[in-house]
């Protein structure tokens, strides 16, 4: 059918001459805000190979379903960035290519942490190699802290500390005391900066009971002390004690109108990210105030566990992108080489520093040039007890849950109930042999 | 006619004081666009300049401005040559059932367009269409129930009498319709193929997906190179770059607008 | 009412089945897609990972699921509330009244009305968003210049009434359509039928409800279906401006859809309520569609 449509339209198609495609032998697609990172790559192998790259640079709108049904058709670039949660999706639809091989005969290979490689695994196999990291914790606006009278550098060890502190803030006249991420807006933020990092403290590790998923036996957690008690944490702060107005969730661009809010010194306590050193001021780090005066107004602290017996201490948990090679690259070693042009030393280094981001690379974090800037020292440091997320197919889903419980329970919804419909769509997603519940 | 004229003086402030708050959200563009370290926030600009002009119409623009003409312009000629070959004779012709056919149709278009994205795409990719004709032809197909629907309910509105007399001065078909069908609904074409032309020029996710090279991308791909990581907008970059890139749709209506207006006075014709 | 006997159609109905043919095709091609759709709906197919390949039959269970699980129900009632006001109320409404208060009127007022409500209609909808929330927000221009004068505290209008607000934005955002159809409507009255009522005596009401709305049923009524349509499924405003929120306050059905199909990345429940989207608008256009038919 469509092929006749074509016949007869296709007497107008003399448009097609300019978009044929490529013939070159290799292809790549990368996200623009990448682009410092992989267009001198893809500069050093051109000059050492003599093939010529074909590159697509997309806008970070619309990738991640670009990605998917291009993979999905078989019709993606040779050589792909992702984000690391979509690595094990991809690899368990047999899109992606392992790298293991090709890797260990690359000389720069065993830099990697090992942490961080799990992420962009599946199945024993490596598929992706991050191109950098990020850490969480809690931020906080010092002067807000002078005026609700709370010492100074702050160091709360369980919940009740971070919710007394927020108290405290909010009698001192702060608007958002303790924002917490919550809801569908973000997206994966939601998940990560705010009910991973009290999930992952609020039970102890055994057996995964601080987690989404039991990892030895792949089932999902429907219900658990842990879930239960995470939700509460979220019902106590935008419910019962009223710590924050939920609108900086639902803000039409999140990131600014956090900006503004830190800037009026409305901000009390806030769950985020590694990146708001810059973040907080400007995320292209243009207009960056000096160290000095960054420090001086805003402080971090790891987050504490919940103090319940055998919880841990603080908590982490990391994300960030990978590059992989597609399962149907026409020459994958060759594919192989430009990813390794791309995060060549000299040229991964340069951008690591220049654009402040964590290292994936021992060869790169223990460099004196990075050594040197302090706050990523000390944010490194952190990374060393991190987590990643649970890297099976299916946490997508599982996260997009997630976020849908904690805004409703930020809207009022009984945690009972909310507990109910999660455990329920688990079931409706996995099967009720997946699912397990934690008395 | 005292009261007339006081009439469409209160008709005249009505109308005026609408306008004003029709345009009062562009407030913030304008503030944007002209600030170059602008932040988003509504303020005047604290070094204004034009350099987020410079950097809207600097790089790819060019390219992706003849893209997005090709893609706004094919789709809308497209789906009026196409539309026309069939709602005149679905509007002349007693075919039974035409019209509960035709809602039938527009019924189709309910599902929303991301439920058959991924059909379409494996579609076009069997196809070897994933370029910019594919593009056009997935659009116009996408807007044919509507396309279909408008025109044909147009060229029900021309009297049948007008056709006549030009067959008794022996017109052919192709003369009816050039000469006579066409012109008296200027106006419905000119609403469908403006209609078509601008949600083809703001249509961001098929071009996305389409697009094999770089080059292919259209205006609207270009709008979120103003988005960066972890929330990161260049604000100034994003208002500049809109401007420009609704100038030419906004042109395209007022070229337009003549034939949108014409439509039937004068005729002579009694509804 | 159609002359099935003329003859210069009856000659050439070769010639005008030749002229049907593509979009015959294209409509085949578009049924096509839509099989697909409606197949999904009764699968767990995802949109990425292992059931994205490996999916099954599920029968019913996706529609079970609209009524048992939380979400369906609510987001229908939005989208009912959000539809009602913002397309049928608002857009219809104001586009037919400014055509017909601007018919006929030449100059600069005409110009800038329709510059200003055509710059709502083509400016992205993203841009839109950003618009809308600089407008609303508690340090926003409504605050600025009206509330905070005044002497009032500032309102967060975008997060105490979420829902009026991408209400209006949507009014702004989509009256170019209803007044550009209308004004073409408009156009095919002929001015000697309006004149003639006056001389007649009619007042104003009487020349609209009594002489133009009888001559223009057909386009209020294509009107009408179109931008309820639209409406229903329509959701990169609301999607940018509240993502749905503040809770589920301005969830509709097609943000609904997107974050199940997307972000939950079931295209199997998605579909379903694509399905059942399409038999609520289904019952609606049989309204319209009554209203189509011609008073004989």
């Amino acid at each position: 059918m469509f092929k006749r449509t074509l016949c007869v339209a296709g007497l107008t198609g003399a448009l097609m001459a300019g978009t044929a495609m490529p013939a070159s032998a290799i292809s790549i697609m990368y996200a623009d805000w990448l682009a410092s990172l992989v267009e001198p790559g893809i500069a050093n192998f051109e000059e050492a190979t003599g093939e010529t790259v074909d590159a697509i640079k997309l806008p970070g709108q619309g990738y991640d379903q670009r990605i998917a049904l291009d993979l999905a058709a078989g019709t993606a670039a040779d050589v792909v960035q992702m984000d690391s949660f979509m690595v094990s999706e991809l690899a368990s639809a047999g899109y992606l290519a392992p790298l293991d091989e090709m890797a260990s005969e690359w000389d720069q290979y065993q830099y990697y942490q090992e942490g961080l490689l799990d992420v962009a695994s599946y199945d024993g196999n490596v598929y992706g190699l991050p191109t950098d990291t990020d850490v969480r914790m809690l931020w906080y606006d010092k002067s807000n802290f002078e005026k609700a009278g709370i010492e100074m550098p702050w160091e709360p060890k369980t919940w009740d500390d971070v919710l007394d502190a927020a108290q405290k803030l909010k009698d001192a006249g702060v608007t958002y005391a303790f924002q917490l991420p919550a809801g569908t807006k973000q997206g994966e933020a939601a998940t990560m900066q705010g009910f991973y990092m009290a999930l992952l403290g609020a039970d102890t590790p055994e057996d995964d009971r601080n987690r989404l998923l039991n990892r030895e036996t792949g089932q999902w957690i429907g219900n658990s002390p842990a879930l239960r008690r995470t939700l509460e944490l979220y019902d106590t702060v935008y419910n019962e004690m009223e710590l924050t107005p939920s609108d900086l969730n639902y803000a039409t661009d999140i990131g600014a109108a956090v900006r503004e809010a830190m800037a009026n010194d409305e901000i009390g306590i806030l769950a985020s990210g590694s990146w708001e050193d810059a973040c907080l001021w400007d995320c292209n780090g243009v207009n960056l105030p000096s160290r000095e005066e960054r420090d001086a107004l805003v402080g971090w602290t790891p987050w504490p566990g919940s103090g319940e017996e055998g919880a841990k201490e603080t908590t982490n948990i990391s994300g960030g992108w990978t590059i992989g090679v597609n399962a149907n690259a026409s020459d994958q070693d060759l594919a192989f080489q430009l990813v390794t042009a791309i995060f060549d030393e000299e040229n991964f280094k340069s951008w690591t520093l220049a654009n402040h981001r964590m290292a994936v690379r021992t060869d790169i974090s223990e460099s004196p040039e990075y050594m040197e800037d302090s706050y990523l020292a000390a944010a490194t440091k952190l990374a060393a007890d991190t987590t990643g997320r649970d890297t099976v197919p299916g946490y997508q889903t599982v996260s997009a849950l997630v976020q849908q419980a904690t805004g409703d329970v930020a809207d009022g919804a009984p945690v009972d109930e909310v507990l109910q419909d999660y455990h329920d769509a688990l079931v409706d997603e996995f099967g009720e042999e997946n699912v397990i519940t934690y008395e | 006619m005292q009261s007339g004229i006081v009439h469409s003086r209160l008709t005249a402030l009505a109308l005026t004081f609408m306008a004003i708050i029709w345009v009062s959200p562009f407030t913030w563009l304008l503030l944007n666009a002209f600030d170059t370290s602008s932040t988003g926030q509504l303020a005047w600009p604290t070094t204004p300049g034009v350099g987020n002009f410079v950097a809207a119409v600097s790089g790819d623009s060019g390219r992706q401005f003849i893209n997005s003409v090709i893609i706004a312009a094919g789709t809308a000629t497209l789906s009026v040559i196409v539309g026309i070959a069939a709602g005149y004779p679905l509007s002349r012709l007693n075919i039974p059932g035409r019209n509960a056919f035709l809602w039938a149709l527009v019924l189709l278009r309910m599902l929303p367009a991301v439920g058959v994205l991924v059909p379409i795409y494996f579609a076009a990719q069997r196809a070897g269409l994933l370029n910019q004709l594919g593009v056009i032809l997935a659009l116009t197909i996408l807007n044919l129930p509507f396309t279909l629907l408008l025109l044909k309910n147009f060229f029900d509105t021309v009297p049948i009498e007008i056709e006549e007399a030009a067959y008794v001065e022996g017109a052919s078909l192709w003369q009816i319709v050039t000469f006579v069908v066409l012109p008296l609904s200027r106006a419905g074409i000119a609403v469908v193929w403006f209609f078509t032309f601008t949600s083809a020029w703001n249509e961001f996710l098929l071009p996305l997906i389409f697009a094999r090279v770089q080059d292919a991308f259209p205006m609207s791909v270009g709008l979120y190179a103003a988005f960066g990581r972890q929330g990161a907008i260049n604000y100034g970059f994003l208002a500049a770059y809109s401007i420009i890139y609704a100038a030419p749709a906004i042109a395209v209506y007022f070229l337009l607008r003549r034939n949108l207006n014409t439509g039937f006075a004068g005729v002579g014709v009694k509804g | 009412m159609r002359h099935q006997g003329n003859p210069w159609l009856t000659s050439n109905l070769f010639v005008l089945g030749i002229g049907i043919l593509p979009a015959l095709l294209m409509i085949g091609v578009l049924l096509y897609f839509t099989a697909w759709a409606f197949a999904f709906s009764f699968t767990d197919l995802a949109l990425v990972g292992r059931k994205s390949v490996e999916w099954s039959w599920v029968g019913f269970d996706n529609f079970e699921r609209l009524f048992t699980r939380r979400g369906f129900l609510e987001s229908l009632w939005t989208t009912i509330y959000f539809v009602f006001f913002s397309a049928i109320v608002g857009q219809s409404l104001l586009g037919f009244i400014l055509a017909a208060s601007l018919r006929g009127m030449r100059g600069t007022l005409r110009t800038m009305i329709e510059v200003s409500i055509m710059l709502g209609w083509l400016v992205p909808d993203i841009v839109a968003a950003f618009l809308w929330s600089a407008t609303t927000s508690d340090t926003g221009l409504i605050n600025a210049l009206i509330v905070v004068p005044l002497g009032f505290q500032p309102v967060n209008f975008i997060n105490d009434y979420a829902l009026a607000v991408v209400t209006i934005a949507n009014i702004w955002k989509g009256t170019a359509w209803s007044y550009i159809l209308f004004s073409a409507a408009l156009d095919s009255i002929s001015r000697e039928l309006i004149e003639a009522a006056k001389v007649d005596g009619a007042t104003m009401w009487q020349r609209v409800s009594l002489v133009i709305l009888p001559i223009i049923r057909p386009h209020i009524a294509t009107n009408m279906l179109f931008i309820t349509i639209w409406t229903f499924t329509y959701f990169p405003l609301i999607f940018a401006m509240t993502g749905g929120g503040p809770g589920r306050q301005t969830e509709t059905l097609a943000i609904f859809l997107y974050n199940q199909s997307f972000s939950r990345g079931n295209l199997g429940f998605g579909s379903a309520i694509s399905v059942a989207m399409l038999l609520i608008v289904g019952g609606l256009s049989l309204i319209y569609l009554r209203m189509l038919r011609e008073p004989t």
